[in-house]
């Protein structure tokens, strides 16, 4: 069931009080729809994470797709060249980001309008759907810089940006939505949430700069690898996911709780990741597999596998040169434990996920619920995902 | 020989005249002089600097401004005129050496090899002229008000200390965002000789230019943030965004386009004008000012900036190589079409038929010079430059009455800029 009309049917049965029929106005001047009633079957579809805010991740898309118009043609195409219907990606992180606003949002005598100041409460959602506008645009930059840096050919299925338009444009297209991105983040008008984006700006960069320096040294220790994970995939969703918590007014506790489960979340996502590339096949990846270890990319499974066997070393370290290589690390990884170590670890992260969220301060709120479950199901499905 | 003749002419100058009144009758904007003595205007302006500028000016292949501050010091000893001449770049010297300092450890990175590929350009000898900054702490003090009623000295210096650093950041960032903008540039065209030495890409790896751009620009957006200011966010963030748009106007431009003098002001205030003048106007923000202030704080800077992009043009046809740091003629022969030539157009409409053909065949480029020999495009483009630097200076001028003796400096030290814009021969 739609959020909004899910929220309309609690509305109309429940006498409001303390903050009367917030979340109706919330419902209805938002969204704009007209309030239906549906029949009960249609319940069991909100259990589905992505349908729960498949509307507002429209909203978010189409809002992305205007964000991006810029005075000189080839640059606009550039920019939004992966915000087109179709290459929009899983859409993962925007739709955590609104589920943990939903999970946030709770409407207590605390968070009254002086609380939040000026901001009306009707306006939160818009601000918070502004955090998911903000972090894609941060993530696709990374990803079209990510791609330059790489010589990739491709991206989300389709030909990456740079082999199709340049490095040239690529490049300035990346810059060009770091911009946008931080004049939407100047918009809320909120200082501290400018600091985490920025920070998660800081980590990207740090992360593929890490890939790209490291030692041979560096590149076989797990503590680096752990440490380049968390920058490249886990800041950027762990961030967002505090700043949605410092929109909505809550308590420092809250919002750590909210950053932990982002953190775990993203690194389980790319430990996951890290066995699909050895495990997965071309057609469901969207692009080729054995990836990381072609581009002398050393991930957890092949890790743990160094710690049995350390002459598996050797092979590392000339696997870019010497494509024979290739068949004898495998035959190691095979031998060795490291796919199930590397599930183990993933599963671990995925349990402080949802421990995060079943910390979170208690709430009568079907809402707030609905998302709770929502996220904890997320923790599960990463794990459970073969693409 | 103007040089020599302004030397005579300043030291008939009394020295009882105050420092201020012994170049303003002379002032552009004072003496009403119309455009087309303008031309002249802008030679003149030569003689109305003071005697150590004029000196250091004439002596040949001096590079960096602290080479020239000691050389005035040491060669004009004579002048015992209690108003000292300021140099507008000694003014702020030290500051601007703990400012390089600061951005120095500022830049060190989790990892090493990043933070000395971005450390390249903030190294003394590559560090270019360091104008932007001297022009952003300078206005920082021309705008700084003064508490009205005598707090505690404590809190009044504590306060003026904490916006101060404060300032400084901004200064800090504006060289960041810069210095990222130089670095993805570099990716893009062939500047080899970027600031007189291997550019960051040859150096390093077009990879790593890549990267530690994003870096800087990454760390600014952190410096930014630290600032709790989200309208000063908001100017910087435009500015990396008018970057971008100006270099890919220069990048994508159609036939029309690259001739036209419309779209080249307006992507010479993206490249170069949008971050001094974005700058100042955060500058002026920070220090509390108000909005009219804060949009003459922009408009010095923005006029400034495109004052001295003009004249850079014309340097790039009439400088050396030594001079500049740069091949000259560099900008022809990548196919940038700038003010002289677009001046010398209108007179010699045949010239844009020579431009479409574009400038891979040298001897086109050996016609284009040849028709901007015979029209008056070089002086043109320094006629237009004069008016913005006029206009920079109007806006100084506007700013609101102070007596404080650091702001009236530092007023004439951006005034003085003003004119150090038009005259520079690097």
């Amino acid at each position: 069931m739609l959020f909004s009309q899910l929220v309309y049917r609690i509305a109309a049965r429940t006498p409001r009080n303390s903050l009367p029929s917030c979340r109706w106005i919330l419902s209805h001047r938002r969204y704009g729809h007209q309030p239906t009633f549906r029949n009960s079957n249609e319940n069991k579809k909100h259990l589905d994470p992505f349908s729960l805010v498949g509307d507002e991740l429209s909203l978010i898309s189409m809002r992305l797709r205007s964000m991006v118009v810029a005075e000189v043609p080839e640059l606009a195409s550039a920019a939004g060249y992966f915000f087109k219907e179709g290459v929009e990606g899983k859409k993962l992180c925007p739709t955590v980001i609104l589920l943990m606003a939903t999970a946030l949002n709770v409407c207590t005598p605390e968070l009254s309008p002086n609380v939040l100041g000026n901001t009306l409460i009707l306006d939160l959602r818009r601000r918070q759907q502004c955090i998911a506008e903000i972090t894609e645009m941060i993530h696709v930059a990374s990803l079209i810089h990510d791609d330059v840096l790489d010589d990739a050919d491709t991206r989300r299925g389709i030909g990456s940006l740079s082999s199709v338009m340049g490095n040239k444009l690529a490049i300035l297209a990346g810059d060009l939505l770091i911009s946008r991105a931080l004049v939407a983040l100047a918009s809320l008008k909120h200082t501290e949430v400018v600091s985490l984006m920025a920070t998660a700006l800081k980590n990207l960069v740090s992360g593929e700069t890490m890939q790209m320096t490291a030692t041979f040294e560096q590149r076989c220790s797990m503590e680096c690898y752990m440490q380049k994970t968390y920058n490249k995939t886990a800041a950027l969703v762990s961030n967002s996911c505090k700043a949605v918590a410092y929109l909505s007014g809550q308590r420092e506790e809250v919002a750590t709780l909210a950053f932990e489960y982002g953190k775990n979340l993203g690194l389980a996502y790319q430990l996951i990741d890290d066995i699909l590339d050895f495990t997965g096949t071309s057609a469901s990846l969207g692009k080729a597999s054995l990836t990381d270890l072609r581009n002398g990319i050393i991930t957890a499974p092949i890790l743990f596998a160094m710690e049995e066997f350390p002459q598996l070393r050797a092979f590392i370290n000339s696997s870019s040169d010497n494509p024979a290589n290739l068949d004898v690390i495998l035959e190691y990884l095979g031998k060795s434990h490291g796919i199930q170590r590397t599930t183990e670890l993933a599963l671990k992260h995925a349990s402080l996920a949802a421990a995060a969220i079943d910390s979170l301060p208690e709430t009568h709120d079907v809402d707030a619920t609905n998302a709770r479950t929502a996220l904890v199901h997320i923790t599960q499905k990463i794990i459970t995902r073969n693409k | 020989m103007l040089i020599y003749r302004g030397l005579s002419r300043i030291s008939r100058i009394s020295k009882k005249t105050s420092f201020g009144r012994r170049w303003l009758p002379s002032h552009p904007l004072l003496s009403g002089a119309s455009h087309s003595a303008a031309a002249a205007a802008a030679d003149s302006s030569v003689k109305v600097l003071g005697c150590r500028e004029a000196y250091s000016w004439s002596l040949p292949a001096l590079h960096g401004i602290r080479h020239q501050i000691h050389h005035q010091s040491s060669s004009v000893i004579e002048d015992t005129d209690s108003q000292e001449q300021l140099d507008p770049f000694s003014l702020v010297a030290d500051e601007l050496s703990i400012l390089a300092k600061r951005l120095r450890s500022m830049v060190v990175a989790e990892v090493p090899k990043l933070a000395s590929a971005a450390e390249y350009f903030f190294k003394m000898g590559v560090e270019g002229k360091r104008f932007r900054p001297t022009v952003l702490l300078l206005m920082a003090t021309a705008l700084n008000v003064r508490v009205p009623e005598p707090l505690h000295d404590g809190v009044e210096d504590a306060l003026a200390t904490e916006l101060r650093t404060r300032q400084q950041c901004i200064a800090e960032i504006t060289e960041m965002i810069h210095v990222a903008s130089l670095l993805h540039d570099d990716v893009l065209d062939d500047a080899d000789t970027r600031r007189g030495i291997g550019s960051l890409n040859f150096v390093m790896g077009n990879k790593l230019a890549v990267l530690a751009g994003d870096f800087l620009l990454s760390r600014a957006c952190v410096a930014l943030a630290s600032l709790k200011n989200t309208e000063v966010v908001t100017l910087l963030a435009t500015v990396v965004e008018h970057l971008v748009t100006g270099e890919t106007m220069q990048m994508t431009t159609s036939s029309d386009q690259r001739c036209s003098m419309d779209y080249y002001m307006q992507k010479t205030y993206y490249k170069t004008a949008s971050l001094i003048s974005n700058s100042c106007k955060a500058i002026a923000l920070l220090a509390g000012q108000t909005a009219e202030v804060a949009i003459l704080a922009f408009d010095y800077g923005k006029n400034l900036g495109l004052a001295y992009q003009l004249i850079d043009d014309v340097l790039d046809f009439t400088g050396t190589s030594a001079s500049l740091g740069k091949g000259s003629l560099s900008d022809i022969r990548h196919g940038i079409i700038t003010a002289p030539i677009l001046f010398a157009m209108e007179e010699f409409p045949q010239l844009r038929t020579v431009v479409e053909q574009g400038f891979e065949d040298s001897s086109n480029v050996d016609i284009a010079l040849e028709y901007l020999g015979k029209s008056r495009g070089i002086q043109k483009t320094r006629e237009l430059a004069v008016k913005h630097a006029n206009l920079a200076a109007a806006a100084i001028d506007s700013l609101p009455e102070n007596n404080d003796e650091d702001v009236t400096k530092s007023r004439r030290a951006l005034l003085d800029l003003t004119h150090r814009v038009i005259t520079r021969n690097k």
